[in-house]
C-alpha cells in the first residue's frame, strides 16, 4: 500500500514537472529585436539593416550635423557666435582634447555604422539585382564612412600615405568578437579599402534601382558610387582615376545643374529627396516622423533655429553680387550686429527638415575640371570649372586661368559651392596649406586664427576610451 | 488517539502551522503538543498512569494571556489519562471525572507550560509567554520548516504585533530598526515610495542589490515596476495589517534554497490565516496628521530680509559697483517690499487614516481569514497623495484526514499622486530651497503668478503651485495575487504539496504637463500614458519526507525534493500626445490631445526552472545538520550558461541540551550554528545576454522600417554568485529573559557583472562581463528580553546593532580609480569617498583652503594644488541597528522605538546652488548665512560669499549623516475586565495615541538636509519626510 502510494506520488511529481517545462520554456525572445545571427534572412530584413545605417549616418553626432558642420567651422567658412547656446564651443576655439566626447563620438559612431555595413555585407542571401543593389549600397556607405575617418583622424594621403590610417574592421562585430583590438592601418592601405569596396558596389548595383526602395537621392545609386569613387581618387591624389570616375558620372548619370535662378532658388527651398537627377547625387532624410529636432545641421545654421554658427566676412565677400549662391547666405542680425547667417537649410520652420546633401553633380563637376588641370588639360579644366561657375553667375565672363592659378581658381570655386556642406576643410587639407579663420571680433565667441600645417588639431585626437580599451592604437600626436 | 498517534509522525506538521500564529486548531495543537520536542523544564514526559481512588470532581475554568484576554486552542490534559480538551473561543474549559489531585497540562505553543494540581472545581490561570522555545518554535525559508533547536540558519524576524497599525504605506518602512542586518532608508517622503533595502550590505554593483520578495511562497516582481512615476513601489498594495510575519533569510544556509537569486538575501512575508473557533470580528481604526520633517536648522532656507543681506553681499564682493549692485537689487524686487516663504507654500499639514476590518474563524475543518482594508494619506508636500484599498481572504480546508487545500487571495489598488523629484524645476522640495523670497506666488489679484519674464517671477525655475495644482502624474496599481495549495500526506512519512500561484499586477500612469508653465509649454500640453501588465505565475511540486528512528527521541532525518517553474511576463503599451484645449483646463485624457507624439508596445519576459533538494538530520534537538541544492535555468542567460548549481550546509549544536551545560548557571541555553554555500544573483535585464538586433522608430529611415545591431550582449554572462559563511549563537541568559544572538559572516562575492569598456571599433562602447569580486562581512547582534518585571510592570526590549565591512576584491584591468567622488579600488570599500581635502577658511581674506594632501601638512587656497585624497569615509553607515521597547502597566502600554545609522558621510549633489555665491540667485542653507566670512581675523568653516567663489567638489560638501531617529512612540490602554464590554461581546477594545518620526538626533552641526539619503550618500532633493500623529482604535468582537 505505502509502496503504491510512493509510486503514485513520484509519478505526480515527474508529471508535474514534464506538464510545467517543455524544452522551450527557458527560450525568451525580446520582442522588439532578434538575436543579430538571424537578423538578416530576407531580402526584405536586409532592406531594414541598410536604412537602419543611413539612420546612424544622419545622427548629429555625424553627418546630421557635427561630421557636416566641422568641416567648414575647423576650416574659414563659419564661425560660432558670441551669442550661443553653448554647443560645440570647444570646436570653434580648436581646443578639442582626447576625452571631447564629440570627438569620441565622431569615432564611435561612424564605426557603429560600419558594424551595420559590415553586417549586411557578411549576409549570404542569393545574388539578384535586389541585393546587389543593397549590397552595393553597404559597400558604399562602408567606403564614405571609412573616406570621413581617414580624412578626420589620419594625415592627408596626398601627404603621407605611409601615416598612420584608421583601423579597418570588415566583419561585424558578431563574427569578428566584442574583443577585438585592431592596430590603424596605413592611410593608403584604407583608401585600397574604400576604392575596392566602391569598385565592388559599382560592379553589384544594378543600372535602375530595384523596387525594393525608392529610387531618389536618399539612396545611393550607381552613379553615385561613382561620384564618391571621384571624390576618394581625388582626396588620394590619383588625378587619373578621379577624372575617369568623374567623367563616367557626367557623361553616365544623368544628372544636371539648376539651368535658371528660379530653378536653382526651388532647389534649394526643397525638403524633399529628389528623383529628376537635378543636383543632388545623394542627401540624407531627413522628415517630419525622423530629424534631428533642435540638434540637427539646419537647426545650428538657420536664423529661425539657434542661428549658433554664422559666415565669416571673408567667405561672404567671395561671392559677386550677380552669384546666385549669394542668396544662400543671409544678411542679417543677431544681438544687435550685423553677420550672415547660413540660408542653404530653409525649412526648420516646418515639420520636415531639409536632406543632408552628401553628393552633389557641381562637386563632381568641379572634380572633374581639377583633375584635368592637374593633369595638365587645362582646356577641359576650363570647360568644367566655367559650366559650374557660369551657370552659378551668369554675368560672369569665363574664367581664363593656367597653371597653378587655375587649380587655386577650382579650389576656390568648390569653397563657394560647396560651402557650409562639410567639405571645405578636406580641400585645405589634402592641399596641404596654412590658411586663416578670419577673426570675426566681438562677433565671435573667440578666434583661432592661423592654421599652420604643423598645427597638429588638422586632425582629430583618437578617443582616450579607445586609447585606454585598445592598446593597439598609436595615439595622434599633440593630444 | 489512532488519529493522533498517526499524526505524531507527520512531518508536515512544521509546514503547515506555523507556531507564531497562536492558535492552531485543537486536535493539531494535541498532535504537537504529543509531538513536540519538549521545552527545558517542561513536562517532557507524562506520569505513567496510576491507580487511585481519590474521589472524582468535575473541573472547568478559564485560561487567558498575560493581558487578561481568553485563550482559545489551549490544550488541557489531565496527566497520565487520556483525557484532554481544548479551550473554547472564551477559553473555557470543562472535565467532568477528574481524581482531586490529579495534574491539570496546560499547553500552548509558545507559552510556558503549566501545571495545577486539582484541588477544587474551579481551575483558573493565566499562561505566560514563553520566551525561550527553542524546542517548539519554527522557522521557515518557504522550501522547509524546522523547529528552532534544528534550525542552522540565520533568519531574523518581525510579527504582526510590529506590523499591524503603523502609518505607513510600505513593510520597508517598519522594519527599519528591528532587523539586524537589514537596511531600509526611505530617501522620499512620497507616500508609496520604492524603497532599497540592503540585507548584510551591498551584494552587487550592477545588479540589483534589493533582496527577493516572497509573499506566501510567491517570489514577486518588487522594486518599481512602472515607467514614469520618480518613485513608485509595487509591493505599496501590501496591507501591513494582514501580515502575520516577515522573516528575513540572511546566510547561505537560508537563501541557497533561492539559488540563483537569493544572494541579496530574502524577505519571506506570510500573510495571516484563519484560526478555529467563533468568528472574531476585528476593526482597527486609525487617524491623524502629519508634518513634514523640517531640515536641521543649518538647512533652512534664508527669509526675505537674510536673502537679501547676501544677494548685495555676493555682489558687492564679486567686485560689482554700487551702482550694479543697486540696479539687480531692484531688478531682483529686494526693494520692492513683496516676498513670500516658499517653504511654507510647498509644505502643508497632511492627513491620513485608515481602517481595517478582518473576519477570522472557522471549523477543524475549515478556516479562513479575511480582510478589507483602505488608507489615505495627504501628504506633506504640495500635490502628494496616496490611496489604498486592499483585501485580503486566506481559506484552509482539510478535504480528507489527509490532505489540506489553501487558497489565498490579496486584492489590492493603489492611486498615487507623485511631484517630480530631485534637481528638477517642477519638484516642489527643490523650489523650495531655492526660490528667491522675493519670486512671488501670487499676483496682485490672488491668481497664482505664472509670468516667465522678469527677476520677480519664474524665467527659470517654475512656480510650484502652479506645477502642482496643473500638472498631473498619477498611478494606479492594481495587483492580485493568489495561490492555492494542496497538501497530500501520501502516508505518514511522506508528504506531498503542489503549490501554484498568479501575481496580476497592472500599472496605469498618467502625465499632464499644462500647456501655461512647465515642461508643456512648447507642445502646448502634453499627456503621456503607460500602461504595464506584469503576469507572474509560479509552479512548484515537492515531496517531503521524515523518518524517525526508533528508540530514541528526536532523532529522525527528513528530505524534501522539489521542481519548480515560473514565468513572469510584462506588457508595455504606452502613447504620448500633444496640444491640449487652451482653456478647458480639466481635460487632460490624452485623447484631447491635437498631436500624437508617439506610440510603443512591447513584452519583457524572464523564466526560471529550478530542481531543488534538501536533507537534515536532527539527534536528540542536540545536533543538527541540513543540506540544500539547487539548480536553477533562467532565460536570462545564453543557453550555454543557462543553468547553475547552488548548494549550502549548516550544522548547529544545542550545547544546552548537554548534560555538562547544566553545571554552569550563567547560561540558561546556548546554541551554536554555522553554515556555507553559494547562492547567486540573476537580477540583469530580461535580455541583457542577447546580441541583439531590434528595431525602432529612432533607426526608421525615409519612411522604412530600420533595423540597427544596437546590443552587444555576451553570451558568456553567467550568474553573480555568493559564497556566504555564517557563524552564530544564540544565548539565553536568567532563564531565557535575556536573549543575545550574535552572528558572524563572510560574504565572498564573485562574478560581478561590470562593464567593460571595449574598443569602439566594434561599434560598442562596453560589453557586460563576469569580472569583479568583493566581501562583505561583519557582526550583527540582537539583545532582547524583559528588562524589568516588577508586578504589573513590564519593560520588553529589543536592541540590535550590525556592522558591515565591503572590500573590492578584484577589479578588471585598467579600471580607474575615479569613480564620481568614490575611490574605486581593490582593498576599499566600493563607497569610499574619493576628493579633495576642505581644510578650513582663511581667516585673512575668507578665502577657502585645502589640503595639499592627505597628511594636512599644508594647505593652498589654490584648490588645483590640491591632491585628491582616499578619505576614511564611507556613504553606508558602518554602524545601524534598532532600540525597541514595550513598557507596560496593567493595561497600559508604552512603545519607543529608535532606529539608528552610524558612521558614514553624506553629499549634497545640489548642495553648491545653496551655498555657493556665484549661484547668488538662489536661496542658500541657513548655515552659510549665519557663518559666513566676513570680517578678517574671523574664524569660521564658511567661505567669503562672493559670486567669485572656487565650486570645486571637496570634503567641504560633505557631511556626517550620523543619526538616531526616533522612529515610533505609541501609548495604548487595553481596556479589561469591563463588564459592559463583556456584554456587548467585545474581547478586546484597545485605544492609542500614535507618533512617528518625533525626533531625530544629528551630529554634525553643518548638516543641512535630512541624513536619510540614498545608499551612495547622495542627497536629491527628494521630498522630505513626515512626522505623523495619529489616534487609533483596535475593537475586537
Amino acid at each position: 500500500m505505502k509502496r503504491r502510494q510512493a509510486y503514485i506520488s513520484i509519478l505526480l511529481l515527474s508529471a508535474a514537472m514534464a506538464a510545467s517545462c517543455g524544452k522551450n520554456f527557458l527560450e525568451e525572445e525580446p520582442s522588439t529585436a532578434v538575436s543579430v545571427n538571424g537578423a538578416i534572412l530576407t531580402e526584405g530584413d536586409m532592406m531594414e539593416a541598410l536604412a537602419g545605417t543611413y539612420r546612424i549616418m544622419n545622427g548629429y553626432f555625424l553627418y546630421g550635423r557635427n561630421a557636416l558642420l566641422w568641416g567648414d567651422l575647423l576650416a574659414d567658412n563659419v564661425y560660432t557666435s558670441s551669442s550661443n547656446s553653448g554647443r560645440l564651443l570647444p570646436w570653434n576655439s580648436y581646443m578639442y582634447v582626447a576625452g571631447n566626447a564629440e570627438a569620441t563620438q565622431l569615432w564611435g559612431q561612424h564605426y557603429y555604422a560600419i558594424l551595420q555595413a559590415n553586417r549586411i555585407l557578411a549576409v549570404n542571401l542569393p545574388e539578384t539585382a535586389t541585393t546587389g543593389q543593397l549590397k552595393g549600397e553597404a559597400y558604399a556607405l562602408r567606403a564614405f564612412l571609412y573616406l570621413n575617418l581617414v580624412n578626420w583622424y589620419a594625415k592627408p594621403h596626398t601627404v603621407n600615405p605611409a601615416a598612420d590610417g584608421v583601423p579597418l574592421v570588415t566583419v561585424p562585430t558578431s563574427i569578428g568578437g566584442a574583443f577585438i583590438k585592431p592596430a590603424r592601418g596605413t592611410v593608403a592601405q584604407v583608401y585600397d579599402q574604400i576604392i575596392s569596396d566602391l569598385d565592388k558596389a559599382f560592379d553589384l548595383m544594378p543600372a535602375t534601382t530595384p523596387a525594393i526602395h525608392a529610387g531618389n537621392t536618399n539612396f545611393l545609386s550607381k552613379y553615385a558610387v561613382k561620384a564618391l569613387q571621384a571624390r576618394a581618387y581625388l582626396y588620394k591624389g590619383d588625378y587619373e582615376n578621379a577624372r575617369d570616375a568623374a567623367l563616367l558620372v557626367v557623361q553616365n548619370g544623368g544628372y544636371t545643374l539648376a539651368s535658371t535662378a528660379a530653378a536653382f532658388t526651388s532647389y534649394w527651398a526643397s525638403n524633399a529627396a529628389r528623383t529628376d537627377k537635378l543636383e543632388t547625387i545623394f542627401e540624407l532624410n531627413n522628415s517630419a516622423a525622423a530629424n534631428n529636432g533642435v540638434e540637427g545641421l539646419d537647426y545650428m545654421y538657420s536664423r529661425t533655429g539657434l542661428g549658433d554658427m554664422l559666415v565669416t566676412d571673408d567667405t561672404y565677400a567671395l561671392y559677386t553680387a550677380t552669384d546666385r549662391r549669394r542668396d544662400l547666405i543671409f544678411d542679417g542680425t543677431r544681438g544687435g550686429q550685423q553677420v550672415y547667417y547660413v540660408n542653404k537649410y530653409q525649412n526648420t520652420g516646418v515639420a520636415d527638415r531639409d536632406e543632408i546633401k552628401l553628393l552633389r553633380y557641381a562637386e563632381v563637376l568641379l572634380t572633374l575640371a581639377e583633375s584635368y588641370a592637374r593633369l595638365e588639360d587645362e582646356t577641359n579644366a576650363l570647360i568644367y570649372l566655367n559650366m559650374v561657375a557660369q551657370n552659378r553667375d551668369p554675368q560672369l565672363v569665363a574664367y581664363a586661368f593656367t597653371g597653378p592659378a587655375l587649380v587655386d581658381a577650382i579650389i576656390r570655386e568648390r569653397r563657394k559651392e560647396l560651402a557650409f556642406e562639410g567639405l571645405r576643410f578636406f580641400d585645405l587639407a589634402r592641399t596641404n596649406v596654412d590658411f586663416t579663420r578670419q577673426n570675426m571680433g566681438a562677433k565671435a565667441y573667440s578666434s583661432y586664427v592661423d592654421v599652420k600645417t604643423t598645427d597638429f588639431r588638422r586632425i582629430l585626437p583618437i578617443p582616450e576610451v579607445e586609447l585606454s580599451a585598445n592598446p593597439s592604437i598609436v595615439p595622434n600626436p599633440g593630444y | 488517539m489512532n488519529y493522533i498517534e498517526k499524526g505524531a509522525n507527520v512531518l508536515f506538521r512544521a509546514n503547515t502551522y506555523r507556531l507564531r500564529l497562536p492558535v492552531l486548531s485543537g486536535m493539531v495543537a494535541l498532535c504537537t503538543a504529543m509531538i513536540s520536542p519538549g521545552a527545558r523544564g517542561a513536562t517532557a514526559a507524562i506520569p505513567a498512569s496510576h491507580q487511585t481512588t481519590a474521589p472524582l470532581l468535575s473541573v472547568g475554568g478559564t485560561v487567558t494571556d498575560s493581558t487578561g484576554a481568553p485563550m482559545p486552542g489551549v490544550v488541557v490534559r489531565v496527566a497520565g489519562t487520556s483525557q484532554a480538551m481544548v479551550t473554547d473561543d472564551k477559553g473555557r474549559f470543562q472535565f467532568s471525572n477528574v481524581q482531586e489531585g490529579a495534574v491539570l497540562v496546560f499547553r500552548m505553543i509558545g507559552y510556558v507550560t503549566q501545571e495545577v494540581k486539582v484541588t477544587g472545581s474551579q481551575v483558573n490561570i493565566t499562561l505566560q509567554r514563553d520566551v525561550h522555545t527553542l524546542g517548539e518554535v519554527v522557522v521557515s525559508d518557504g522550501y522547509r520548516t524546522t523547529t528552532v533547536a534544528a534550525n542552522t540558519s540565520s533568519i531574523s524576524s518581525v510579527g504582526a504585533e510590529v506590523m499591524e497599525n503603523k502609518p505607513f504605506t510600505t513593510f520597508a518602512q517598519t522594519l527599519q530598526g528591528h532587523i539586524a542586518g537589514l537596511t531600509a532608508p526611505l530617501t522620499s517622503g512620497q507616500p508609496g515610495a520604492a524603497v532599497d533595502i540592503r540585507i548584510r550590505g551591498l551584494g552587487s554593483l550592477s545588479l540589483s542589490s534589493n533582496p527577493l520578495i516572497v509573499i506566501d511562497g510567491m517570489i514577486v516582481n518588487a522594486d518599481k515596476l512602472g515607467y514614469n512615476m520618480t518613485t513608485a513601489n509595487a509591493l505599496a498594495g501590501l496591507n501591513q495589517n494582514d501580515i502575520e510575519s516577515i522573516d528575513v533569510l540572511k546566510d547561505a544556509a537560508a537563501t541557497a534554497l533561492y539559488g540563483s537569486r537569493g544572494s541579496t538575501g530574502v524577505i519571506i512575508i506570510t500573510t495571516k490565516r484563519g484560526k478555529a473557533g467563533k468568528t472574531q470580528i476585528r476593526v482597527d481604526a486609525e487617524a491623524g496628521v502629519s508634518g513634514q520633517m523640517d531640515p536641521p536648522d543649518a538647512g533652512m532656507p534664508l527669509n526675505a530680509a537674510q536673502y537679501a543681506e547676501m544677494f548685495r553681499e555676493a555682489l558687492v564682493n564679486g567686485g560689482y559697483t554700487p551702482a550694479q549692485v543697486n540696479t539687480l537689487a531692484e531688478s531682483y524686487g529686494l526693494n520692492s517690499g513683496k516676498s513670500n516663504d516658499w517653504y511654507s507654500l510647498v509644505t502643508r499639514t497632511g492627513k491620513q487614516q485608515q481602517y481595517n476590518v478582518s473576519l477570522n474563524g472557522g471549523t477543524e475543518k475549515t478556516k479562513f481569514f479575511g480582510s478589507a482594508g483602505y488608507f489615505d494619506q495627504d501628504a506633506t508636500t504640495i500635490g502628494s497623495d496616496f490611496k489604498r484599498i486592499s483585501g485580503l481572504l486566506n481559506v484552509d480546508h482539510h478535504i480528507n484526514q489527509r490532505m489540506q487545500l489553501s487558497v489565498g487571495v490579496n486584492a489590492s489598488n493603489v492611486g498615487q499622486n507623485t511631484p517630480y523629484s530631485a534637481q528638477f524645476s517642477g519638484n516642489p522640495t527643490w523650489a523650495a530651497r531655492v526660490l528667491r523670497p522675493f519670486q512671488l506666488a501670487y499676483n496682485e489679484d490672488g491668481a497664482i503668478n505664472t509670468s516667465k519674464t522678469g527677476d520677480t517671477n519664474f524665467p527659470g525655475i517654475y512656480n510650484p503651485l502652479w506645477i502642482a495644482k496643473y500638472d498631473n502624474k498619477y498611478m494606479s496599481q492594481t495587483r492580485m495575487l493568489g495561490n492555492v495549495k494542496l497538501k497530500w500526506n501520501i502516508w505518514d512519512k511522506l508528504t506531498y504539496t503542489a503549490y501554484f500561484s498568479a501575481d496580476y499586477n497592472t500599472i496605469e500612469e498618467t502625465t499632464f504637463l499644462n500647456a501655461t508653465m512647465g515642461d508643456g509649454v512648447s507642445l502646448k500640453g502634453r499627456s503621456r500614458n503607460y500602461y504595464t501588465r506584469y503576469f507572474n505565475w509560479l509552479t512548484r511540486n515537492q515531496l517531503d519526507y521524515r523518518y524517525d528512528f526508533k528508540g530514541v527521541d528526536n532523532f529522525y532525518a527528513t528530505a524534501a525534493v522539489g521542481y519548480e517553474a515560473q514565468k513572469s511576463k510584462e506588457y508595455l503599451l504606452a502613447a504620448d500626445g500633444g496640444g491640449f484645449p487652451s482653456a478647458h483646463t480639466s481635460l487632460t485624457a490624452l485623447s484631447n490631445a491635437a498631436t500624437p507624439l508617439g506610440a510603443y508596445g512591447q513584452y519583457s519576459n524572464y523564466a526560471f526552472v529550478s530542481l531543488y533538494a534538501t536533507a537534515g538530520v536532527n539527534y536528540r534537538n542536540k545536533y543538527a545538520i541540513n543540506g540544500s541544492f539547487r539548480r536553477d535555468g533562467s532565460s536570462r542567460f545564453a543557453s550555454n550558461n543557462r543553468y547553475a548549481s547552488f548548494y549550502a550546509i549548516g550544522g548547529t549544536w544545542n550545547v544546552h541540551q548537554e548534560d555538562f551545560f547544566r553545571h554552569q548557571h550563567v547560561l540558561s541555553s546556548l546554541k551554536l550554528r554555522s553554515s556555507y554555500g553559494t547562492t547567486g544573483n540573476a537580477s540583469l535585464g530580461n535580455y541583457a545576454w542577447v546580441p541583439q538586433a531590434g528595431y525602432s522608430t529612432a533607426y526608421s529611415y525615409a519612411g522604412y522600417n530600420g533595423q540597427q545591431y544596437y546590443s552587444i550582449g555576451n553570451i558568456d554572462l553567467r550568474w553573480e554568485t555568493a559564497r556566504k559563511f555564517d557563524a552564530g549563537a544564540d544565548i539565553g541568559f536568567a532563564g531565557d529573559r535575556f536573549m543575545l544572538t550574535v552572528d558572524y559572516y563572510h560574504n565572498n562575492i564573485d562574478g560581478l557583472i561590470r562593464s567593460v569598456p571595449t574598443s569602439l571599433t566594434t561599434g560598442f562602447t562596453a560589453v557586460s562581463q563576469n569580472v569583479g569580486a568583493m566581501v562583505n562581512k561583519g557582526w550583527e547582534f540582537t539583545l532582547k528580553g524583559d528588562v524589568l518585571r516588577i508586578k504589573d510592570f513590564t519593560w520588553n526590549s529589543n536592541f540590535n546593532l550590525a556592522m558591515n565591512r565591503n572590500r573590492m576584491t578584484s577589479l578588471p584591468e585598467g579600471t580607474g580609480v575615479q569613480n564620481g567622488n568614490f575611490y574605486l579600488k581593490e582593498g576599499h570599500s566600493f563607497y569610499t569617498f574619493y576628493m579633495k581635502e576642505f581644510a578650513g577658511v582663511d581667516p585673512q581674506n575668507g578665502a577657502p583652503l585645502y589640503y595639499t594632501d592627505g597628511t594636512h601638512a599644508a594647505a593652498t587656497d589654490k584648490i588645483a594644488d590640491a591632491k585628491y585624497v582616499v578619505l576614511d569615509r564611507e556613504s553606508v553607515p558602518r554602524y545601524t541597528g534598532g532600540f525597541n521597547n514595550v513598557f507596560s502597566y496593567k493595561g497600559l502600554s508604552l512603545g519607543v522605538d529608535f532606529a539608528y545609522n552610524l558612521d558614514y558621510w553624506v553629499l549634497a549633489n545640489a548642495d553648491l546652488y545653496l551655498t555657493s555665491g556665484t549661484y547668488y540667485t538662489h536661496n542658500k542653507y541657513r548655515y552659510i548665512y549665519e557663518n559666513r566670512w566676513t570680517t578678517p581675523g574671523q574664524v569660521t568653516d564658511v567661505p567669503k560669499f562672493s559670486t567669485q567663489t572656487d565650486n570645486s567638489v571637496s570634503t567641504y560638501r560633505l557631511y556626517k549623516g550620523d543619526h538616531i531617529r526616533m522612529k515610533n512612540v505609541t501609548l495604548g490602554y487595553n481596556f479589561r475586565n469591563i463588564g459592559l464590554l463583556k456584554k456587548w461581546g467585545v474581547s478586546r477594545l484597545n485605544v492609542y495615541g500614535r507618533a512617528t518620526n518625533l525626533l531625530t538626533f544629528t551630529f554634525d552641526k553643518r548638516l543641512p538636509f535630512d541624513p536619510e539619503v540614498t545608499y551612495s550618500g547622495a542627497d536629491n532633493q527628494d521630498m522630505l519626510q513626515y512626522k505623523t500623529f495619529t489616534v487609533g482604535i483596535n475593537v475586537a468582537l
